[in-house]
C-alpha cells in the first residue's frame, strides 16, 4: 500500500480528474450516452436513459468530491466499485463478441477492448490506494 | 471496514445528489422520452427528418434496380465475413470529423443511400444515417433488418474488403 502523501494526492487529481471530464463531457450529451449504454444490449432504453442521466453528474461530482478532499474515501471506494464494474462489463461485452464504443469519454470514446480493461485497471488501482489510507472511516 | 454508516450516508448523499442534478437538468428529454418521442434506438424525433426506414423488400428493391448506394456499418472484420454485393464499408467508430465527410462527399448525388448494420437491435445504421444526414445527405434510407436479415433471406452477398 503506497503511503506516501504525494504520490496519493497525485492519484486523487489524476482520478478526481479523468472522472470529471468523462462525466461533464457525457452531462453535454445524454442521449449519446445513453445510445452508448444501449449498444452494450444489457438494459432496456429507460433504464440506459435513467443511468445515462444520472451516471455522469455521479462521476463528476466524485471527480470534485475527491479532489477538494469531501468524503475523500467514501469518493474513492465508490469510484473503485464504478471501475471494477465498467472491467466486468468490458469482459462480458468481448466474450458476448459485441463490437461497441465503450461510451466512456462521450463522442471521444473508443472500442470495449482488452486495452481498456487495462486502463480501467490501473485506474482502480490508484483509486484503491485512496481508499486504503490508514486513517479509518469512521 | 469500508461498509460503515458513515460510508452508506456519504455513498446515498453524492448518489441521491446525481440522481436529482441528472433528473433536473435534463427535463425536456425525459418528457419526450415518457412521450414516446426517441424511438427507435433512443434516436430523437429532432433528428428523425431527412431519415426513411426501409423493409427488407425495399433494400432488395434498391439493389435489384442498381438504384441504391449500401453503406455497411459494421466494423471491418465483421465485413469481410460477408456484405450485401457492392456495399461500401463505413464502420460506425471511425466515422468521425474529417472521414465522415470524405464518405459524404464520395457518395454520388442522386442515388438512394441505404445504411445497414448486423440487424433489428443494432443502432449504429441509424447513427451513422444521422451523421451523413447532417452532413447534407437528404433522403438516408436505413435498411432496419440490416445484414441477418439480408442473409437469413438468401440474398446475393460476397466476402472480402474488396470495394467498389
Amino acid at each position: 500500500m503506497i503511503r506516501n502523501k504525494h504520490v496519493l494526492c497525485a492519484f486523487r487529481l489524476i482520478i478526481g480528474g479523468l472522472f470529471i471530464y468523462a462525466g461533464v463531457i457525457k452531462i453535454a450529451d445524454p442521449l449519446g450516452f445513453a445510445r452508448d449504454i444501449q449498444n452494450y444490449r444489457i438494459l432496456p432504453p429507460a433504464a440506459c436513459l435513467f443511468i445515462a442521466l444520472a451516471l455522469p453528474w455521479f462521476e463528476a461530482l466524485s471527480g470534485v468530491f475527491l479532489i477538494v478532499g469531501i468524503f475523500k474515501r467514501t469518493n474513492a471506494w465508490l469510484l473503485s466499485f464504478l471501475l471494477a464494474g465498467f472491467i466486468v462489463l468490458v469482459i462480458i461485452t468481448m466474450a458476448r463478441g459485441l463490437d461497441v464504443d465503450c461510451g466512456c469519454f462521450g463522442s471521444l470514446s473508443r472500442k470495449a477492448d482488452g486495452r481498456l480493461i487495462l486502463e480501467d485497471a490501473l485506474m482502480l488501482y490508484m483509486s484503491l490506494q485512496i481508499a486504503g489510507q490508514r486513517r479509518p472511516l469512521q | 471496514m469500508i461498509l460503515t454508516k458513515r460510508f452508506f450516508a456519504e455513498a446515498g448523499l453524492i448518489a441521491g445528489l446525481s440522481v436529482v442534478l441528472g433528473l433536473f437538468s435534463h427535463v425536456p428529454l425525459i418528457r419526450q422520452f415518457l412521450r414516446g418521442g426517441l424511438s427507435p434506438g433512443l434516436i430523437s424525433t429532432e433528428t428523425g427528418p431527412g431519415i426513411i426506414l426501409i423493409t427488407l423488400a425495399e433494400a432488395e428493391d434498391l439493389f435489384a434496380g442498381g438504384q441504391g448506394v449500401f453503406i455497411d456499418a459494421r466494423s471491418r472484420k465483421d465485413f469481410s465475413t460477408g456484405h450485401i454485393p457492392a456495399a461500401k464499408n463505413v464502420p460506425f467508430e471511425e466515422a468521425k470529423g474529417k472521414a465522415i465527410r470524405e464518405v459524404a462527399a464520395g457518395i454520388p448525388r442522386g442515388k438512394a443511400v441505404v445504411i445497414y448494420c448486423s440487424g433489428k437491435e443494432c443502432p449504429t445504421g441509424l447513427a451513422l444515417a444521422v451523421l451523413l444526414r447532417d452532413q447534407g445527405l437528404d433522403e438516408v434510407r436505413v435498411f432496419m433488418g440490416g445484414w441477418d436479415e439480408w442473409i437469413a433471406a438468401g440474398l446475393p452477398a460476397e466476402r472480402g474488403n474488396d470495394q467498389e
